[in-house]
């Protein structure tokens, strides 16, 4: 029987279907105590591996296990692990409370459960009608209903904020916080990092199906550092002053400037000046978690946009402690990504920066496309000379 | 496993198809009774006078006392047993439509037990099917039978025993198909129009060309029927027994009277039918067992 650690591990997990590798030699764990965010773009495998250690895809390769078994040796598995999977699994024409009662009688619970589960995720009063004429937002509270069933000691939840509004998605986020107090697991995949920023303690992130960092948000947080970038009269110039002054984190970039990490903005203007190199502007940058995260899975697509370099971002500093390798294949953003280093046409210093920086908790509700996104991440960014 | 049968219960319970597909049931299975027994009540105009001579001196009876209430018992328990496929087919195909395989697999210990709960419980349901169809065509046939002319009270407990059976065997029959195709239209589709048009055609063409009498006993609907309807054949000596001077011709006109032509016996037509329910419900099980649920 299982160990009753509330232990979640992978190991070399891998999926094929067909021609497709959904999931490649994927290994991390998760421990109790804590929310751990399984962070991906859309098609990284998150699914796909989540499925796998419920036992409803059988791995390729490698093994998926809770407490120390996989699925289908948990026993009475829902008593173990209860899960929320992308909203299915209802039957239109059940009741809410007709469809946790055959649930119950499966996992051996008693009926009351189905009243308590109901009331724990506000869902009482909409108990007898039909799950069918259920919103998303119902349907996702539902699915917590279910997987709540057998008070497990394992909750896996595969994007429930789908469909969530702003208070849904705050009481989603105390609610599973509370639960990983309790000692529990808890193991909650987002394709958007922000979203579940203020939930998570721990991340898994992964791109094509691999790892790329497995550690405490707190770390990769701090693992960003900030960087200057210099416009210049003459860039490979200032490259080797800078090196030939210590200063050895430099990469010139596409647009002509040159990125600078572990320098300050005074040093270099020093540098530059010994050198007799014209400077026109500098700027600031300080790289924020959802760039971080951007830089980590953008693998995943291969077609650049014309002009954008192959290769880690320029003054990307290596790996954050935890990463586990360089995203292999990187090919560049996805399409509808700005390049992160090329300022929007027609840009503006923005004002948002500055209250960006000093609000970092500020929790974000709105789901920004990915191409908004990407330009919200450019103004943050505060691109405009300074000099 | 009592927890998961229990859960299965209440799943069929808390839906509508368990009920209103009775209605049909009934309705089928009595109509057809009923219209079998006004049919073939006065035998002698059904079959033609000299057939019925040949049979009724060869079975040293007469034509007054042919249990012809087994034809129509034969006949309505046949059409009903149609629901039963149909209902079967919804146990898993309707689970992977609606999409609630993934929780019921996520709330069973292994899809061993899933599966196997689902066909204890599928069972019971195909023998609740069977009781209320065999009430049903015995209401359509007490109706238009002459007393004279009804089964006997074992004839009739033998006709309850294999309606049940061949329910049951419908039921697991339709959960095999369901299971391998894991689509409740295309399988009720395919299989209506298999068992109620195609296999009929097939089964009268071959014997009008080429003879084929036997064609009916070993196919699915010919078999399933066969458990039923060769209780009346053979009450009439067309099956499982031969009457000496009885031409192949009429013994296959009276299986087709009882519903069940080329039958050889109803134990055989039980077997065989046994037969093709594993052939589907065993290939279904082994794709379940492994499919990945995605």
């Amino acid at each position: 029987m299982h160990d009753g650690s509330g232990r979640i591990a992978v190991q070399n997990l891998s999926k094929q279907f067909g021609a497709v590798n959904a999931v490649q030699n994927l290994s991390f764990t998760v421990e109790p105590g804590s929310v751990t965010g399984f962070l991906g773009p859309n098609g990284a495998g998150k699914t796909t591996t989540l499925r796998m250690l419920l036992g409803l895809v059988t791995p390729t390769n490698g093994t998926a296990t809770i407490n120390g078994r996989p699925h289908d040796q948990l026993g009475n598995p829902a008593r173990v692990v209860g899960s929320v999977l992308e909203n299915e699994g209802f039957h239109p024409g059940r009741t809410a409370r007709n469809h946790l009662r055959v649930y119950s009688a499966a996992i051996g619970m008693p009926d009351q459960r189905v009243d308590e589960v109901l009331g724990l995720v506000g869902l009482s009063s909409a108990a007898d009608r039909k799950a069918g004429g259920f919103s998303l937002g119902m349907r996702q509270r539902l699915a917590l209903a279910t997987a709540l069933l057998g008070n497990p000691q394992v909750l896996v939840l595969d994007e429930p904020t789908n469909g969530l509004d702003p208070e849904g998605i705050l009481w989603l986020r105390n609610f599973l916080r509370a639960y990983a107090r309790e000692g529990r697991t808890v193991l909650v995949s987002s394709h958007l990092l922000n979203e579940v920023e203020q939930t998570i303690d721990q991340v898994v992130i992964i791109s094509q199906g691999m790892t790329r960092y497995n550690g405490s948000l707190d770390q990769l947080r701090k693992s960003n550092q900030s960087r200057v970038l210099v416009q210049s009269a003459d860039a490979s110039g200032l490259v080797s002053a800078l090196q030939e002054a210590g200063i050895t984190q430099v990469s010139p970039m596409p647009d002509g400037r040159v990125a600078v990490s572990g320098a300050t903005v005074q040093q270099i203007g020093d540098v530059s000046a010994k050198a007799s190199i014209a400077v026109y502007g500098m700027q600031e940058e300080t790289a924020d978690l959802e760039r971080m995260f951007f830089q980590l899975t953008q693998g995943q697509y291969a077609a650049p946009p014309p002009g954008f370099q192959q290769g880690p971002p320029p003054g990307y500093q290596g790996p954050p402690p935890g990463y586990q390798g360089p995203p292999p294949g990187y090919q560049g953003p996805p399409p509808g990504y700005a390049p992160q280093n090329t300022p929007p046409p027609g840009f503006a210093p923005p004002q948002q920066f500055q209250q960006q920086g000093q609000q970092p908790q500020q929790p974000q509700y709105q789901q920004a496309p990915p191409q908004q996104q990407a330009q919200q991440q450019g103004q943050n960014e505060g691109w405009g000379g300074q000099g | 496993m009592g927890n998961l049968i229990k859960a299965e219960f209440r799943k069929t319970l808390t839906l509508k198809a368990w009920w209103a597909l009775m209605i049909p049931a009934v309705v089928f299975a009595f109509a057809f009774a009923l219209f079998w027994g006004m049919v073939t009540n006065d035998f002698s105009d059904f079959l033609g006078r000299s057939d019925t001579r040949e049979l009724t001196e060869a079975l040293g009876i007469s034509t007054g006392e042919l249990p012809v209430g087994l034809l129509a018992l034969g006949h309505g328990i046949n059409i009903g047993t149609m629901i039963p496929i149909i209902f079967g087919v919804f146990a898993l195909a309707g689970e992977y439509t609606k999409k609630t395989i993934t929780t019921t697999f996520l709330t069973a210990p292994n899809r061993v037990s899933a599966l196997s709960a689902k066909m204890i419980t599928y069972i019971a349901w195909g023998a609740i099917y069977g009781v209320i169809i065999v009430a049903a065509a015995s209401l359509g046939t007490v109706i238009t039978v002459d007393s004279q002319r009804l089964p006997t009270a074992g004839q009739w407990l033998g006709v309850l025993g294999a309606g049940v059976l061949a329910t049951i065997l419908a039921t697991l029959f339709g959960i095999g198909v369901g299971a391998v195709w894991r689509s409740v239209v295309g399988s009720i589709i395919t299989l209506t129009i298999w068992m109620l048009v195609v296999e009929n055609v097939l089964v009268f063409v071959m014997f009008g060309a080429a003879d084929i009498t036997w064609l009916g006993g070993v196919l699915p609907n010919g078999t399933v029927n066969g458990i039923v309807g060769a209780i009346g054949a053979e009450a009439f000596g067309a099956a499982g027994v031969k009457v000496p001077g009885l031409q192949d011709e009429t013994a296959w006109a009276l299986q087709y009277a009882a519903g069940a032509p080329g039958a050889f016996s109803w134990w055989a037509s039980a077997l065989i039918f046994f037969g093709w329910t594993m052939i589907f419900f065993l290939a279904g099980w082994a794709v379940n067992q492994k499919k990945d649920i995605t």
